[in-house]
């Protein structure tokens, strides 16, 4: 079992190898020391979330996420992951696709075009499970018999009636479910933001279906300019109420409705896209 | 801390002198944090290897337990030494489990007993983050080990507990009963460098003795001469809850006290005759199996088996109960080569067939189902439903997972097919120790070092205490008057119908015999089902005498015959005649309003009870109000019919409804 030499390997050495080998000093040996004391603790909450099938995946897992840890480098990566389901697609190119809660038709149905492409590709969604484009990219992706990742803006054990609408695909191993948050966390505002680099995190390609200018995606995908990380925009009709021209002028890419680049649309900050 | 400091402490706390050496390894072995399976035979002090270690660590110690009698028997024991030890428990309310587990957080606990299950349970795991753990106890842990003779799935549970502990977190796992395959399947899934210490299994004290009979009645004789002429109490072990009826009427007819017990009682019932049995309330207990692992007598003075057991694990755990106080106890095993038939019918009935796995299968990977709604989705039954489910979380098929507050049954994704050559291969290992148990009636050799040998104790010692070994060989010789006596408590004696229940009127009834014991089954045989013609006359006269033992003070309205499936007028014809001799009128307006199968053909009662459910119907119902009924029926099996029978008549209105039976069956359940 891997899941005990996990906890094994990174617990179980004595003081002088920490001080000598890891170059810790005291109090953080004292913190790695009354951590271990408490694996027995929650060795009981463990056995019970494993045994329903619940995995908890720590970053030093051969099995966590390559994209998330490299995208968000070791540093901003979540110690754990809380997972159900199958976890071989935290292996697969992956996409994302986010935009607003209140999306129009047209942004609905480029999310649904971008998720039958990339199914027909073997590319993962990855689905926020929020309203508007995020289920839109989620149920997209299922229709199409593609694989998606659901980010919980929740701890794991408070998704009770998700596990049963996704129970089939669940079991034919199409859906991942997983949360970065302590296991009994109820859904909040805050964690929904905190949720949001970890989707970006944990997609190859980064697709806005339609932004505002403010709220989780407008300043998701700030960040992720920011994070030197590619991201696509739609790129929207002359007569379209929404952000993604702003976007797409700090520098994303303007895509077509198939997800083609757009030629010569390329922001005033194209030189922070060409690396 | 020296061998000498802790054996002060042990003086001052445990009220005991010395440690065994093993003990002391066992304990200087838990105090450096490591982990130990420990396998002493009963009555050792096996017990006394965590609790020594767990008043002196500075938290709590977990204890898992299968058995709640053990649990309140070491908890009392615990308190009275002054040393704070609780348990929880489904017995408890949730209340007082609350309340544990509150004293445990402020750690006013040293030792808390649990039961594996209670791992489901999310109050108790939220408790356990904030728990200061410092030993872990797996007690009977051969419960672990599917080749185990008492296998739980919860067992597997603790592993992946265990699994995930820190290492440096002593964990002690002990048991009585592992052969070799067992310790290794123990040592080995408990893993993290475990120690393996074994002591020797001789019990010198334990006198062995095999008794070979032609039949029931020399069982009967033997067994009642025996208990009029010793001193002492102890445990009579039978085959069926049938027999643990007979033997108690018998022992009852022969005015010596005794009482039953089998897994059909309640708890306060189990409770009220394990504590009879301690105050020397009874001559003898006769059981089935169920009496569990938990009864701690120290001057059990004789063990006795009137049906072969299943192999010599099981053997060797039942007989460990006698003698603890070290003082000599009689271990008697009666064999009549007939007795085989029973364990075998239990080894080779024991599997639902392929099919079902794949219906319960093709049921789960749908939709996550709780067991009924798995009952109802698979047309299936509880009990092929339990061992099914239990089958495939065993194999890693499903889980259970909990649905908001509702556990249900989930496929595991990319889970292996099913496999059922584990089956095939407990079957044969279980046939296997059967045999081996056959074996061990038939030895010359000693048969305690037989038993300690199967079960991986191979030490060279002469033994001395056994029938082969020096005792005197038990012949059975033929008592006259005991003879009599049986004959005339045969006579006498009128299996009981257990039909009775709050929200019926029904009473409990009588049969005149049982099926399989007398010349009645095959009687009531050769008529039904081989053109025998009319039930014979002695039936009706057995039957009348029946009816004047247990409701000769009673006046009926009206007798009422049961319907027939397929016997044509048998049952009907036979109603006739004792109507005619206990003047009592008789209606056949009791009919059939759809067709029902012979309930013989179904394995379980829910099935029973769901083939005859509203099959019945009376023609003039308003006749029925107020009305005292005799129900008359040949066979009494499960008992389904005549309960939905006196489930409708009480709903017409009847006062009191009393059925009488030719014939009871016994049942083959060897376990229940």
């Amino acid at each position: 079992m891997n899941k005990k030499s996990v906890w094994k390997s990174s617990f179980s050495f004595p003081k002088e190898t920490g001080r000598i080998f890891f170059l810790m000093n005291d109090k953080e040996i004292e913190d790695l020391t009354s951590a271990k004391s408490e694996i027995a603790n929650n060795s009981f909450l463990a056995e019970s979330l494993f045994n329903q099938g619940y995995e908890v995946i720590p970053i030093i897992s051969p099995e966590y996420s390559k994209t998330l840890k490299e995208n968000l480098k070791t540093q901003y990566s979540p110690a754990v992951i809380y997972i159900k389901g199958n976890k071989q697609i935290l292996s697969e190119k992956s996409i994302a696709i986010v935009g607003s809660r209140s999306a129009s038709d047209i942004s609905l149905e480029f999310t649904d075009n971008i998720a039958r492409l990339a199914s027909l590709d073997y590319k993962v969604v990855v689905s926020g499970f929020a309203k508007g484009i995020d289920k839109q990219a989620l149920d997209s992706a299922i229709k199409y018999k593609g694989q998606s990742i659901i980010v919980l803006p929740q701890g794991i054990l408070t998704f009770g009636t998700g596990f049963k609408t996704y129970y089939r695909q669940i079991v034919d191993g199409d859906v991942i479910v997983l949360s970065t948050f302590f296991p009994k966390a109820p859904w909040s505002t805050g964690l929904a933001m905190a949720r949001n680099p970890i989707i970006y995190g944990l997609a190859n390609e980064i697709y806005v279906a339609e932004s505002s200018d403010s709220g989780g995606t407008w300043s998701g995908v700030k960040d992720g300019l920011r994070k030197n990380r590619i991201i696509y925009v739609r790129k929207p009709d002359a007569n379209e109420n929404n952000a993604n021209q702003l976007l797409i002028d700090l520098g994303a890419k303007a895509v077509d409705f198939a997800g083609n680049i757009i030629q010569g649309t390329i922001g005033e900050n194209k030189e922070l896209t060409l690396f | 801390m020296t061998r000498e400091e802790a054996e002060i402490l042990l003086r001052n706390r445990f009220g005991i002198d010395r440690f065994y050496d093993e003990q002391w390894d066992v304990i200087q072995l838990l105090l450096k944090g490591e982990r130990v399976l420990l396998i002493e035979k009963t009555g050792y002090g096996k017990s006394l290897c965590f609790q020594f270690p767990s008043v002196i660590l500075p938290g709590i110690t977990v204890v898992f337990s299968p058995l709640i009698a053990l649990m309140r028997d070491q908890v009392n024991k615990l308190k009275s030494l002054g040393v704070s030890a609780e348990c929880i428990n489904s017995n408890q309310t949730t209340g007082e489990n609350l309340s544990v587990i509150e004293r445990a957080k402020s750690g006013a606990i040293k030792i808390l007993y649990i039961a594996p299950e209670r791992q489901d349970n999310s109050d108790w795991t939220e408790a356990a983050r904030t728990l200061k753990i410092s030993l872990i106890v797996v007690d009977e842990a051969h419960c672990i080990s599917v080749w185990g003779h008492d296998f739980r799935p919860s067992f597997r549970r603790i592993i992946n507990l265990v699994k995930l502990l820190p290492k440096g977190l002593p964990v002690i796992a002990t048991t009585a009963t592992a052969t070799t395959r067992v310790e290794n399947d123990v040592a080995s899934q408990i893993g993290g460098g475990i120690t393996i210490i074994r002591g020797r299994l001789l019990r010198e004290n334990l006198r062995l003795y095999v008794v070979k009979v032609r039949n029931e009645d020399e069982k009967m004789i033997w067994l009642g001469k025996y208990l009029l002429n010793n001193e002492g109490s102890g445990i009579i072990y039978t085959g069926t809850r049938v027999n643990t009826e007979i033997y108690s009427k018998w022992f009852e007819y022969l005015k010596i006290p005794s009482t039953s017990y089998s897994a059909g009682l309640d708890a306060a019932t189990r409770v009220e005759t394990e504590k009879g049995l301690k105050e020397n309330r009874w001559k003898c207990i006769i059981s089935t199996n169920a009496l569990g692992m938990g009864i701690d007598k120290p001057d059990i003075r004789f063990i006795i088996h009137t049906q072969i057991p299943q192999s010599p694990i099981h053997y060797y755990q039942e007989i460990g109960r006698a003698g603890r106080d070290g003082l000599p106890a009689d271990i008697i095993l009666f064999y009549n080569p007939e007795d085989k038939s029973l364990p075998v019918s239990f080894i080779e009935g024991g599997r639902p067939s392929a099919r079902k796995y794949e219906q319960v299968m093709a049921a789960i990977r749908h939709e996550p189902l709780g067991e009924k709604d798995l009952m109802r989705k698979t047309n299936l039954k509880q009990t092929p439903v339990r061992v099914i489910k239990s089958d495939l979380m065993e194999q890693g098929i499903i889980r259970e997972a909990l649905y908001g507050r509702s556990k249900k049954f989930e496929y595991i994704p990319g889970a292996p097919k099913l496999d059922t050559s584990v089956f095939e291969q407990l079957r044969a290992l279980k046939t296997s120790e059967l045999d081996k148990m056959i074996d061990y009636v038939e030895t010359r050799e000693s048969r305690m070092k037989f038993l300690c040998r199967f079960l991986g104790d191979s030490t060279n010692t002469e033994y001395s205490n056994c029938d082969n070994t020096g005792l005197e060989k038990i012949r059975i010789t033929e008592d006259p008057v005991l003879l009599k006596k049986l004959e005339d408590f045969r006579g006498d004696y009128f299996p009981l119908l257990d039909v009775e229940s709050a929200k019926s009127k029904i009473v409990n009834g009588v049969a005149s015999s049982f099926y399989g014991v007398s010349n009645v089954g095959n009687a009531i045989h050769r008529s039904k089902y081989e053109n025998g013609g009319e039930f014979p006359d002695f039936l009706l006269i057995q039957t009348l005498r029946a009816f004047r033992k247990r409701f000769g003070q009673e006046k009926f309205d009206i007798i009422i015959c049961v319907p027939p499936t397929i016997s044509g007028d048998l049952v009907r014809n036979f109603a006739v005649k004792l109507s005619g001799t206990l003047k009592i009128p008789i209606s056949h307006e009791l009919v059939k309003c759809r067709k029902t199968a012979e309930q013989k053909i179904f394995e379980n009662s829910c099935l029973k009870t769901d083939n005859v459910r509203d099959a019945f119907s009376y023609n003039n119902p308003e006749n029925i109000r107020g009305k005292k009924i005799l129900l008359i029926d040949d066979v009494f099996d499960s008992g389904a019919t005549i309960k939905e029978i006196g489930r409708y008549l009480t709903n017409l209105g009847a006062a009191n409804i009393a059925p009488l039976v030719i014939a009871k069956t016994i049942g083959g359940d060897l376990h229940d």
